[in-house]
C-alpha cells in the first residue's frame, strides 16, 4: 500500500541515461534517468531474480543482462521475453535536490 | 476457422502456440507433446533442477491453466508418426489423426546413441528431459565415483553438478578441452583448469572404448588402454535432431529440418523452430541449427508469426549461457572458424570476452562472468563490419559507442 513520497537518492547520483539501485523502507528500487527525467521500478527482474540496475539502459528500455528481458521504464511493461509479468513501477518527484519514490 | 498444429510441446513449440494465440484472437490452436509433462525449459536439468535447488513448476513454460485459459488445445503424450503433407493430416501414435492447414515442426532433438559395449549396464545414464533428470538425481551420493562422459554443455554443467554435489568426478572427451568445438582451444583451456580447480579429474584426447560391468556399470575403458573404476556414468556425447517421422512427408531434411529465413520448409504449410531446424539465417548468410533455449524460444515465436502469413524473417542473433560452478559463461554469435581470436580483459582473469573474428568483423562473442559485453557486442556481430581491435581489446571503451 502506498505510503506516500520517501526520499530515496540525490538526483546528481544518477548519471543522465544511467540507472542506480536504492533501498527505499526495504524494498530494492531502481531509478533511472532519462534525459533528466526520473523512473523507479523494482530492481529485481520479474523472470529471474538479477538486478536490472547492473543492466542496459536505451532510451527508455532496460535490458536485463542475465537473458536478454526488456521492460519500459516508464510503465513496466514487458517489451521482450523470456519475463512475462511487467516489472512494478513507482511514481516519483523531485524536491529540491532529492528524488522522491512513492512506496 | 484455420487450424494450427505445432508438433512438439517443447519450449519453442510452447512459445509458437503461445504467439499464435496472442496475434490470431480465433485460430485453433494445438500442441502436440510426445512427453507427458507441459512444456517445460530445460536448461535447470543439468543446474538447479539436477541439484535439487530448483523445483518442477519453474521448469514450466506456462501453468496448466494457461493453455485451458488461452483455449491452447494441449494433447501430451501424443508421439507422431507421420505427416500426410497432400492432405494436410498428422499421424498420431494410436491411430489419431489431426488436420491442419498450417503445421510447426518443434520436436527439438534427442541425444545421441553411442555404439559402444555395456552403454546398457545400470548407472549408465544420460540426460534430456525429466525423467533423465530424475533417474540421475536417485544416484548422486556424496563420496560416489562418476564418469562424465563428453565435455560440451551438458557434461560440463553435470560435472559441476555432481561435484556440487560432493561425488568424486572423472570428466572424458575426444578433444584437447571442454567445449574445443564450440569455443576453440584457447578458451577451452581456461574451462578445463576451472574444472580441475574445483577438483573433476579431467582425460582429454581420449575416446571411450567401453563400459564395463555385470549387470552394472563398474569401469570406463578408453580406446588407449585407460581404465576408470566408477559407480556411475554420464554420456553427454550431444544431439540429433528428431525427424523419423518426416520419411516419406516430403519435407526436406539435412541437418533436421531444412527451413528457410522464415521458418518455412520446401512444403507449403509446413514450418520448423527450435533445435530441429536447420534455419537459413540472414545476417550469417546460411543455414545453421541453434541447440540454445533463446532460440527454442524466440525462433518458435518467429515462426509462428509467419504461419500466419506476416513474412518477418528470423533474424536473432544466437545467443546461450552456461553456468559452471560460480562461472557464468555466455556465447553470442556464429561462428565455426576464426582468423583472430581478441581478447578483452584477460583468459586468466575473473571475466573477459573473447571476439572470434574473421576478416576483421565479429562472427561470434564468449563472456566470463561478462554478460554485458556479450549482449553489447550483439549489434556489432548483426552489422557485419570490421571492427577497430584496439577498442574491443580496451575494457574501458563502451562496446555501445563502436556499434553506430
Amino acid at each position: 500500500m502506498a505510503e506516500g513520497f520517501i526520499a530515496a537518492i540525490k538526483t546528481a547520483d544518477v548519471p543522465v541515461n544511467g540507472m542506480v539501485a536504492v533501498n527505499v523502507n526495504g524494498s530494492r528500487v531502481t531509478v533511472a534517468n532519462v534525459q533528466g527525467v526520473y523512473y523507479a521500478f523494482d530492481d529485481e527482474c520479474t523472470h529471474e531474480q538479477c538486478s536490472l540496475a547492473e543492466g542496459d539502459l536505451a532510451g527508455t528500455t532496460v535490458t536485463c543482462m542475465c537473458h536478454g528481458a526488456e521492460f519500459d521504464v516508464r510503465s513496466g511493461q514487458v517489451l521482450a521475453p523470456p519475463a512475462v509479468v511487467p516489472v512494478r513501477v513507482y511514481r516519483t518527484r523531485v524536491e529540491g535536490d532529492a528524488l522522491h519514490i512513492e512506496i | 476457422m484455420a487450424a494450427y498444429v505445432v508438433i512438439g510441446a517443447s519450449l519453442a513449440g510452447a512459445s509458437a502456440a503461445i504467439a499464435l494465440r496472442q496475434q490470431s484472437i480465433d485460430a485453433n490452436v494445438t500442441l502436440l507433446g510426445a512427453e507427458d509433462s507441459l512444456p517445460y525449459e530445460r536448461p535447470p536439468l543439468s543446474k538447479g533442477y539436477l541439484r535439487g535447488t530448483v523445483p518442477l513448476e519453474k521448469l514450466l513454460v506456462r501453468p496448466a491453466q494457461f493453455y485451458s485459459d488461452q483455449s491452447i488445445e494441449l494433447m501430451l503424450g501424443s508421439r507422431v508418426t507421420g505427416i500426410d503433407a497432400s492432405r494436410r493430416i498428422v499421424h498420431v501414435a494410436g491411430g489419431k489423426r489431426v488436420p491442419y492447414d498450417s503445421l510447426l515442426i518443434a520436436t527439438g532433438a534427442h541425444n545421441r546413441q553411442a555404439h559402444i559395449p555395456g552403454i546398457d549396464l545400470d548407472g549408465v545414464h544420460s540426460l534430456r528431459d525429466i525423467r533423465d533428470a530424475d533417474r540421475l538425481r536417485a544416484e548422486m551420493r556424496p563420496g560416489r565415483k562418476a564418469v562424465v562422459v563428453g565435455m560440451g554443455f551438458i557434461g560440463s554443467e553435470v560435472a559441476a553438478s555432481l561435484r556440487h554435489e560432493g561425488l568424486e568426478v572423472t570428466a572424458i572427451d575426444p578433444g584437447k578441452t571442454p567445449l574445443a568445438r564450440v569455443l576453440g582451444e584457447e578458451v577451452g583451456a581456461k574451462l578445463a583448469a576451472l574444472h580441475q580447480s574445483y577438483g573433476v579429474k579431467t582425460i582429454f584426447n581420449h575416446s571411450v572404448a567401453a563400459l564395463e560391468g555385470d549387470g552394472r556399470v563398474e569401469a570406463v575403458t578408453t580406446k588407449a588402454g585407460l581404465r576408470i573404476p566408477c559407480e556411475m556414468v554420464v554420456m553427454g556425447i550431444g544431439v540429433e535432431p528428431t525427424v523419423d517421422f518426416l520419411d516419406g512427408s516430403g519435407v526436406h531434411v539435412d541437418n533436421g529440418v531444412v527451413v528457410d529465413e522464415y521458418c518455412a520448409t520446401n512444403v507449403a504449410g509446413i514450418y520448423a523452430a527450435g533445435d530441429v531446424a536447420n534455419h537459413y539465417h540472414p545476417v550469417f548468410g546460411r543455414h545453421i541449427r541453434v541447440e540454445h533455449w533463446q532460440n527454442a524460444m524466440r525462433q518458435g515465436a518467429g515462426a509462428a508469426r509467419n504461419m500466419l502469413g506476416e513474412l518477418v524473417p528470423y533474424d536473432d542473433i544466437p545467443w546461450f549461457w552456461s553456468d559452471q560452478y560460480d562461472a557464468n559463461i555466455q556465447y553470442a554469435g556464429y561462428h565455426t572458424a576464426y582468423d583472430e581470436l581478441i581478447i578483452r580483459g584477460h583468459l586468466d582473469g575473473a571475466s573477459y570476452a573473447a571476439f572470434y573474428m574473421n576478416r576483421g568483423a565479429i562472427s561470434a562473442v564468449v563472456g566470463l562472468n561478462n554478460a554485458k559485453d556479450v549482449r553489447r557486442a550483439m549489434p556489432l556481430i548483426r552489422a557485419r563490419r570490421p571492427v577497430d581491435r584496439d577498442w574491443l581489446r580496451d575494457d574501458s571503451v563502451d562496446l555501445r559507442t563502436l556499434s553506430v
